[in-house]
């Protein structure tokens, strides 16, 4: 006699044909919950990059002078529970250095060689600036500037400087108060350049066609991975059969008391063109604006629309503050009482 | 069922994916900018070289020069439709014009600028890059609302402007160095006015920060109570509870330092 052997925990599962049959209908309502499964990914797909972006530079604006030194301003987002920061300076010999928080205070710096030791005590953002003279070289007529970029960079060049020599691509190029300002990636960079006697400055740029395909190109996948989220998730929750409650229409931002863009022109007489038109356009939109808005409207990379909303700051137009990891760009209420 | 599965699996994809297709695109960010800086480039090697050597250009400059400008030319032809090739082109032409800057450049040792470089001095720059450095320091002064007058270092970068454009370089480089000086003492100024508000961002940040390591601490010990990390994490604890209540932030500074290196090693040891 030769028995047959049976696994015991499959002795159940046979049928009387010998066949195993799993049921794989409802498998997935059994084993996790869809909507919890839906949410975690999209979660976990929104915090990749955010996590990506602990501790590398979410800014980093260069501007070399005509004498060789590099003005570094640098915008670091660092963990809030963290005593200090350390970070990594492009060389050791630095002067001016002076970094701020979130909201605007000086924090205490200790600049040690290459590194500087901050106390950062609970700030999400800090801004550091300070000049170096490392970054470029001159030889004969010839001026090299280098660097090993921790993240894409923006780099300002002196007014009637020539790029004779570039080791990589540029990403952009824009004309600044005639000066030729470049947007360059991550990783080694080489420019040489030299001073000619002529004014130097590049062709200005007309939006052409590449840059705007571009940008509907990526509105077109953000705003589809949005619609798609949304459709899906109305799905599901009908599926469930729950009583679903009328979607929230967002109220329109609300209107905030604000001075007038005509009043802010004539208090602060000095403004740019550019930046009267940014006023303008926050004024118009109630007082307040997303700075991602801004970008959209004028069209304008996020350094270039940030250092303008920074010079905004600065002169004391608007106040900017944090809503859902987005700057919201405010008019200032109290501009004329300070006047 | 098996539509919202795919639809999960879709959302996922895109999600993650969409990260790096905003890279890329951002990459490709308008090409014919290669040809504007290609162009120059071009435009300003062939005057060095005019100014340098006339009409005897050596022949090895001339060939890496010719080689040079037809890849600006293969650049003007690759546009706008055929990307990968104006790219090359571009950092073909690039990388020749600097190897005739290499060769046409003085003989002159590479050095690294330094301040003390009289030739190389520029006085305007490095008066615009103190006012940079005074503008930030104005701007977190206000914020501190420390009331320091600025109206003198104002006065003194409008007569180093004046010295500078009317040619006076040895009164200029007086006056810059005595704004150095201002400008270093106001920032002190800051720092002494700003303590206070300093002190209490760190206070908070320390009542904050206490509760969540003695949580670690509580659960610690809960694994391994005769840890003899925690005995020690437990007196700093108390001991910078005590220096911030006497306001010696500098010493609850650096007390804190230490218990932050403690309660490393007791995490390690948790995780183990």
């Amino acid at each position: 006699m030769n028995p047959q052997i049976v696994p015991t925990h499959r002795k159940e599962s046979l049928r009387e044909d010998g066949m195993l049959f799993v049921r794989t209908e409802g498998i997935l309502d059994t084993m996790v919950k869809l909507p919890l499964l839906v949410a975690s990914m999209i979660i976990v797909a929104a915090v990749i990059p955010v996590q990506s972006s602990f501790s590398s530079p979410r800014v980093l604006d260069l501007i070399i002078y005509p004498d060789g030194t590099t003005h570094v301003s640098v915008e670091v987002n660092v963990d809030p529970l963290a005593t200090d920061y350390e970070l990594e300076l492009f060389g050791s010999t630095i002067d001016n250095f002076v970094v701020v928080g979130e909201n605007g205070f000086l924090l205490n710096t200790d600049v040690i060689g290459n590194s500087a030791l901050i106390e950062t005590f609970g700030s999400s953002v800090i801004t550091i600036e300070y000049d170096i003279h490392d970054l470029v070289a001159k030889q004969g007529r010839i001026w090299t500037f280098s660097l090993n970029a921790p993240s894409d960079f923006t780099l300002l060049l002196p007014k009637n400087s020539a790029i004779v020599g570039m080791t990589n691509l540029p990403i952009n190029m824009e004309i600044i108060n005639d000066q030729n300002q470049l947007t360059l990636s991550v990783g080694d960079t080489e420019i040489d350049y030299l001073f000619s006697t002529t004014p130097v400055v590049t062709d200005p740029i007309i939006s052409d066609t590449p840059t705007l395909q571009t940008d509907y190109f990526t509105y077109a996948i953000v705003g589809g991975i949005v619609a798609a989220s949304i459709v899906g998730i109305v799905a599901i929750i009908r599926s469930k059969q729950k009583i679903v409650k009328p979607i929230q229409v967002q109220q329109s931002a609300k209107k905030i008391e604000t001075v007038d863009a005509e009043t802010i022109f004539k208090l602060k007489p000095d403004l740019r063109e550019d930046d009267k038109e940014i006023v303008k356009f926050i004024s118009n939109n109630g007082g307040q604006v997303l700075e991602s808005e801004l970008r959209k409207k004028f069209l304008q990379p996020r350094t270039t629309m940030w250092r303008a909303v920074k010079r905004l700051e600065r002169n004391g137009v608007i106040e900017i503050e944090k809503k859902d990891l987005q700057n919201l760009v405010k008019l200032r209420k109290n501009m004329e009482e300070e006047e | 069922m098996k539509t919202i599965a795919l639809f999960t699996i879709f959302v996922l994809i895109s999600g993650v994916a969409s990260t790096s297709l905003v890279n890329d695109a951002y990459a490709q960010n308008d090409p014919s900018i290669l040809l504007r800086i290609a162009t120059q480039a071009d435009k300003q090697i062939l005057n060095q070289l005019d100014r340098s050597y006339g009409d005897s250009i050596p022949s090895k400059i001339q060939t890496i020069y010719e080689k040079g400008h037809a890849s600006v030319e293969s650049l003007k032809n690759s546009l706008p439709d055929n990307i990968e090739q104006a790219r090359e082109d571009f950092l073909s032409a690039m990388k020749s014009f600097k190897q005739i800057t290499r060769m046409i450049s003085e003989p002159v040792a590479e050095s690294k600028l330094a301040t003390s470089d009289v030739s190389d001095k520029d006085l305007k720059s490095k008066l615009n890059r103190l006012d940079k450095y005074f503008q930030s320091l104005k701007t977190a002064s206000e914020k501190h609302n420390t009331g320091i007058d600025f109206s003198e270092i104002e006065q003194l970068f409008t007569q180093a402007n004046q010295q500078i454009d009317s040619g006076e370089t040895r009164e200029a480089t007086q006056t810059i160095q005595q704004l150095e000086s201002s400008i270093h003492e106001i920032k002190k100024k800051i720092r002494e006015n700003s303590s206070h508000s300093s002190s209490d961002r760190i206070k908070k940040f320390a009542s904050k920060h206490l509760i969540k390591i003695q949580k670690i601490l509580d659960r610690a010990s809960s694994v391994d109570s005769e840890m003899p990390e925690l005995e020690k994490a437990n007196s700093l604890i108390q001991e910078i509870k005590t220096l911030i209540s006497d306001d010696n932030i500098s010493d609850a500074k650096k007390k804190f330092g230490e218990l932050n290196k403690i309660v490393k090693t007791i995490k390690k040891s948790i995780h183990q």
